[in-house]
């Protein structure tokens, strides 16, 4: 297809978007990274797995958050994208001994090719909303169930990374919770950030940006809608499979459910929305948020205060003290944590 | 360029007719693939029979989304709670458990109206993805109440008596045909209640055009707690009908919440009694999809249908409600 | 490496502070919590939430039974009387929160592990065990490949899956030939996970040996299905006179409630490791339906003193009733227990070594005392077949361990 230029009259706030300074964002970027790289020393090991659960909610996040907090295109299947990088990911080490560094760029290729093709084929169809939405969950359930039922990826059993006697950079494999594991993490999280941060400054960015706002009004102007929001897709998809990647090394498993399961999707959404839609900061205050919510509502819970002692030997407590508190966050805060702050300061 | 040229084709069969046409081939499949017309036979009466129930759990989410835009994923765990009534009302007394059909509709309808009420009222018109973890949130906190309330032992609510039924060579369950039957009849009395009824008007007022409704003197916050309670009540009212043949644990209600999703979205989001038709073929697809490809998941076929719904005609098979 | 083990005593000493106010509350033992150090944890990992949480507060409930017995008993007498306390760690039938849970355990100083009832669940914190080598006692999982991939510090009290399938066989051809009514034809209804997939394969192996011809193999979605009426009209229209079937408890209830009603002509309906058919509230949800039913499993060992006495203590404690699972628990913990009393230590290599040697009598119906093999498999535990008779499932076969004969043909459904 042919590629038409965008009009005379998108080109100004292009050029603003471009233009507006990059400091400010990396600076902030370069203390939340040195603040974050103290953190192993910091932490007791039990809490080191909390640490990296952390960090793999927040590439979810962001990924999510790029298609569908600045495109406004909901997904509610990214545990697609996510089970495809973990898959790739576990079947080529498992079955032909490859580097999860060389399979981390084959699995995000993968998952970007496939969200261009489920995109293509939802958007020729115009799909929107809530039906956007349901399409990307219908699509991870159809994986979630062809993979259990496929044996060369292991069935239901699913995929085990082979333990190593000694560390590895080469396999990505160390000593359980060693902080190697931490630090990969939280350089691969700092590149999500920077990628975001550019691509949003980039004249696909932007575009996204303007078609989620008004997307008649893009098209009119000659924007490439389709295209760009390929690419944003794309872009996503890939993000969400270097999770997936990074969780089956880490977990050193994968398996249909955890995969391409519902709770995967929903995981890569509750930080997004819990700290902020199209925020480049939400993301990552939702995930520090969430990560450790579910282990503080079991630790104080685990054995109830003394006025629930009828409860004592019953379980569930925790879990509703968890749904509750996420339930109060997002009906007191509609627009997330970093959103709030942003209207208040903006209020002031 | 096929779509605008194919939509304009006089010939081209309605989505409906294509729909049942898809059945059709399945059911050839399946009976080619099993070779015995009484499995294939026993595979349309027990999907037609499960989709009576899919039909009435759809209805109440398809109500909720239509009138209320929520995309409910709580729906599964309020049939859930109309299991444990039901339990409750049975271990109690002693007595049949359809007596606690008019208690499982009236608790979970009060239950959903008060939700609606005091929480998700604050929520209304905000987006997808906050109503969405909220749902999600509230599925959780009631599955888990569940929990610690009754315990993660199964439990029943079973009939004394529970003979098969026999219709046309293949076999059902009394109370499956109950079911069935049941869930058909408050569907339509649901219907009735929308379409015939001044209190109907405006609920679909209400549906249509929120705003226009509000000046014209309709309480549109009391309309959507009652309508969040009829659909909640629909959902209270399925979970009793399959209470006497389902093992009745916390989670029993969430292996239904994916599948009324497909319903509703094949009915067209917001059509009723779109709702309705479609619960009975996600039912038919869901068994002789498990005969005809066997070794995959019955579900999957299912999907594949939703998909290709959802990509060829997304306003689903009957239309949706316009917006 | 050098910061590990600083971190480690680090977090043991918050683990203990944190814990210490905390400690022994849900597992109701009698204050252990008080001024004396010698205390010994042990971590627990079963779904305490989500939907296995029954089993798993069956399997908690035995690990804390044994920890009580202990305690009472003495504790551990080669370390001074030392006291044990439970950990405990909520799966939530999630592999990878399991694994997290097992790695907060051991990082709180846990000597060992006790779980997790899902086979997918007990391959992820076998993996962590054996990085922190730490001794792990699965107390429920069947899945063969979890003891398959060398692990040192991994162990497995049930017998694994594929012997359930064997068993099955073999049992059932030898009581259908001794009843005058041979096998003729089995079909063969699965979940469609490894679990079912698995105990077909072990079941159609042996069935070759043993000459039986196989019939139908019918595979279902456990976690989707809501009748299985089409499912059972296929065996009826196989013309098998064996129906096997592995499945989980729900869908175990629905398969004998479909039995019912089809009424296909069938000598014997046999559990291969049924989740429901051995249960003893089956008969109280399927009704009629249950009645002959047949399942191959571990079973408690109703005829022992033990036994009957931990069922009862389970009934007056918990207000339930114990199912085998939870004596499976009990005994993991009591294998501990024994270790760490013979290892005269907590350091993590020495008790493995100690465990591996095994020693207790189990409360289920073994040819021994608990032997481990070098993966870590039980040898003695012994499957055994049980009945519903009367209303409760009861042990036929094999004969030494049977509290009534098998009732075949059982025509089951009719």
């Amino acid at each position: 297809m042919t590629i038409t230029t965008p009009d005379e009259a998108l080109d100004a706030p292009v050029e603003r978007e471009k233009s507006r300074s990059l400091v400010r964002p990396l600076l902030v970027l370069a203390v939340i990274t040195v603040l974050a790289a103290l953190v192993p020393s910091v932490l007791s090991e039990s809490r080191q797995s909390i640490a990296v659960r952390v960090l793999i909610f927040a590439i979810m996040a962001l990924g999510w958050n790029l298609m569908s907090g600045y495109g406004g295109m909901f997904s509610f299947g990214h545990a697609a994208y996510f089970g495809i990088g973990a898959y790739t990911d576990s079947y080529l080490l498992v079955h032909h001994n490859v580097s999860p560094w060389i399979s981390l760029f084959i699995g995000a290729a993968l998952a970007a090719l496939v969200a261009v093709v489920t995109g293509y084929l939802a958007f020729r169809y115009k799909l929107r909303a809530a039906y956007f939405a349901l399409a990307t969950f219908a699509f991870a359930e159809m994986l979630r169930l062809l993979a259990t039922n496929t044996h060369w990826v292991g069935g239901s059993t699913g995929l085990h990374v082979p333990l190593l006697t000694a560390d590895s950079w080469w396999k990505l494999q160390f000593a359980a919770n060693a902080p190697q594991y931490y630090y990969i993490g939280l350089a691969m999280v700092v590149i999500c950030v920077l990628i975001t941060l550019l691509y949003l400054r980039s004249r696909s960015g932007i575009y996204t940006v303007a078609i989620r706002d008004n997307e008649d009004a893009a098209n009119s102007l000659g924007v490439p809608v389709m295209r760009v929001k390929l690419t944003t897709m794309a872009l996503s998809a890939a993000i969400t499979a270097v999770a997936g990647m990074f969780y089956a090394q880490y977990f050193m498993f994968v398996d249909p459910d955890i995969a391409f399961g519902q709770a995967q999707s929903v995981q890569a959404i509750t930080p997004a929305v819990i700290g902020g839609v199209a925020t480049v900061w939400g993301p990552l205050v939702g995930a520090l948020i969430l990560g450790p919510l579910s282990d503080l509502t079991s630790s104080w819970l685990r054995n109830p205060p003394g006025f629930l002692d009828f409860l004592a030997g019953r379980s569930g407590l925790d879990v509703i003290v968890y749904a509750v508190l996420l339930i109060v966050i997002v009906v007191a805060l509609p627009k997330g944590i970093v959103g709030t702050v942003k209207q208040w300061w903006r209020n002031r | 360029m096929a779509v605008s040229t194919r939509r304009q084709l006089s010939l081209r069969p309605s989505p409906f007719v294509a729909t049942m046409l898809l059945v059709l081939a399945l059911f050839v499949v399946a009976l080619l693939r099993s070779g015995s017309m009484s499995i294939t036979g026993q595979a349309l009466l027990t999907g037609l029979i499960a989709g009576g129930v899919y039909s009435l759990l759809a209805m109440g989410l398809s109500l909720i989304f239509g009138v209320l835009d929520i995309v409910n994923f709580a729906h599964g765990s309020f049939l859930a709670i109309g299991l444990f009534v039901t339990y409750e009302v049975v271990h109690q007394t002693g007595a049949n458990p359809y007596v606690a059909l008019p208690v499982a509709i009236v608790v979970l309808f009060v239950l959903g109206a008060l939700l609606q009420l005091l929480v998700l009222n604050r929520t209304m018109g905000s987006s997808l993805e906050s109503q969405l973890l909220i749902t999600l949130g509230l599925s959780l906190l009631i599955s888990n109440a569940l929990l610690l309330f009754f315990g993660g032992d199964p439990l029943s609510a079973n009939l004394h008596n529970d003979p098969g039924v026999h219709i046309f060579g293949a076999v059902a369950n009394l109370s499956r045909v109950i079911a069935f039957v049941g869930a058909l009849v408050l569907a339509l009395l649901l219907y009735v209640l929308l379409e015939k009824t001044s209190f109907g008007r405006a609920i679909r007022a209400v549906a249509a055009n929120r705003q226009g409704a509000g000046l014209v003197g309709i309480d549109v916050r009391m309309i959507y707690a009652v309508t969040f309670g009829l659909g909640t009540a629909c959902a209270g009212a399925a979970g009793m009908f399959i209470a006497p043949f389902t093992t009745i644990t916390p989670t029993a209600g969430d292996q239904f919440n994916i599948l009324a999703f497909v319903v509703v979205v094949m009915g067209g989001l917001g059509n009723i009694m779109g709702a309705l038709v479609s619960g009975l073929i996600v039912g038919l697809v869901e068994q002789l999809g498990g005969v005809a490809i066997a070794g995959q998941s019955p579900l999957l076929s299912v999907f594949i249908l939703f998909l290709l719904i959802l990509l060829i005609r997304p306003q689903g098979i009957f239309g949706a409600k316009s917006s | 490496m050098r910061t590990r083990t600083s971190v480690n005593v680090i977090a043991a000493g918050i683990g203990v502070a944190l814990l210490a106010g905390c400690g022994g509350g849900g597992s109701a033992d009698s204050g252990s919590s008080g001024g004396d150090p010698k205390v010994i944890k042990i971590g627990t990992l079963h779904p305490l939430t989500g939907p296995y949480a029954g089993d798993g507060q069956q399997l908690e409930n035995g690990a804390k039974l044994a920890i009580k017995a202990i305690n009472d008993a003495g504790g551990i007498k080669s370390l001074g009387g030392a006291q044990l306390q439970l950990d405990a760690g909520d799966t939530k039938g999630a592999p990878d929160t399991g694994q997290s849970e097992a790695q907060r355990l051991i990082s709180n100083g846990d000597v060992a592990l006790v779980g997790t009832y899902q086979s997918a669940v007990s391959a992820n914190v076998a993996a962590v065990a054996e990085r922190n080598r730490t001794p792990f006692l699965m107390d429920v999982s069947g899945d063969d490949s979890i003891l398959s991939q060398g692990y040192k510090y991994s162990f497995r009290m049930q017998p694994k899956n594929s012997r359930f399938g064997t068993a099955a066989a073999d049992y059932v051809d030898q009581i259908a030939k001794a009843s005058g009514h041979p096998v003729t034809k089995v079909a063969y209804l699965h979940e469609s996970t490894a679990f079912g997939t698995g105990a077909y394969n072990a079941f159609k192996a042996e069935a070759g040996k043993l000459g039986l011809t196989m019939g139908p193999e019918i595979t279902y979605d456990a976690a989707s299905v809501s009748d299985l009426t089409t499912q059972i009209a296929q065996v009826k229209a196989s013309g098998a006179n064996v129906l096997v079937v592995s499945g989980y408890y729900r869908d175990g209830v629905l398969a004998a409630k479909a039995v019912q009603t089809v009424k296909p002509k069938l000598d014997a309906v046999v559990g291969a490791a049924d989740g429901a058919f051995d249960q003893p509230q089956f008969p109280t949800d399927a009704g009629s339906a249950a009645n002959g039913f047949f399942d191959v499993n571990y079973h408690l060992d109703d005829s022992a003193a033990a036994a009957q006495a931990f069922v009862k203590l389970y009934k007056t404690t918990y207000n339930a009733d114990a199912r085998t699972e939870a004596a499976l628990a009990y005994d993991a913990v009591r294998t501990i227990a024994a270790g760490l009393e013979s290892a005269k230590s907590t350091d993590k290599t020495k008790l493995r070594d100690a465990i591996a040697k095994g020693g207790i009598t189990p409360l289920t119906i073994s040819t021994g005392p608990v032997t481990f093999d070098e993966k870590g498999e039980n040898t003695t535990a012994l499957p055994v077949l049980t009945q519903v008779q009367n209303g409760a499932p009861v042990v036929v076969y094999p004969k030494e361990y049977a509290a009534k004969s098998p009732i075949y043909p059982a025509n089951p459904g009719q």
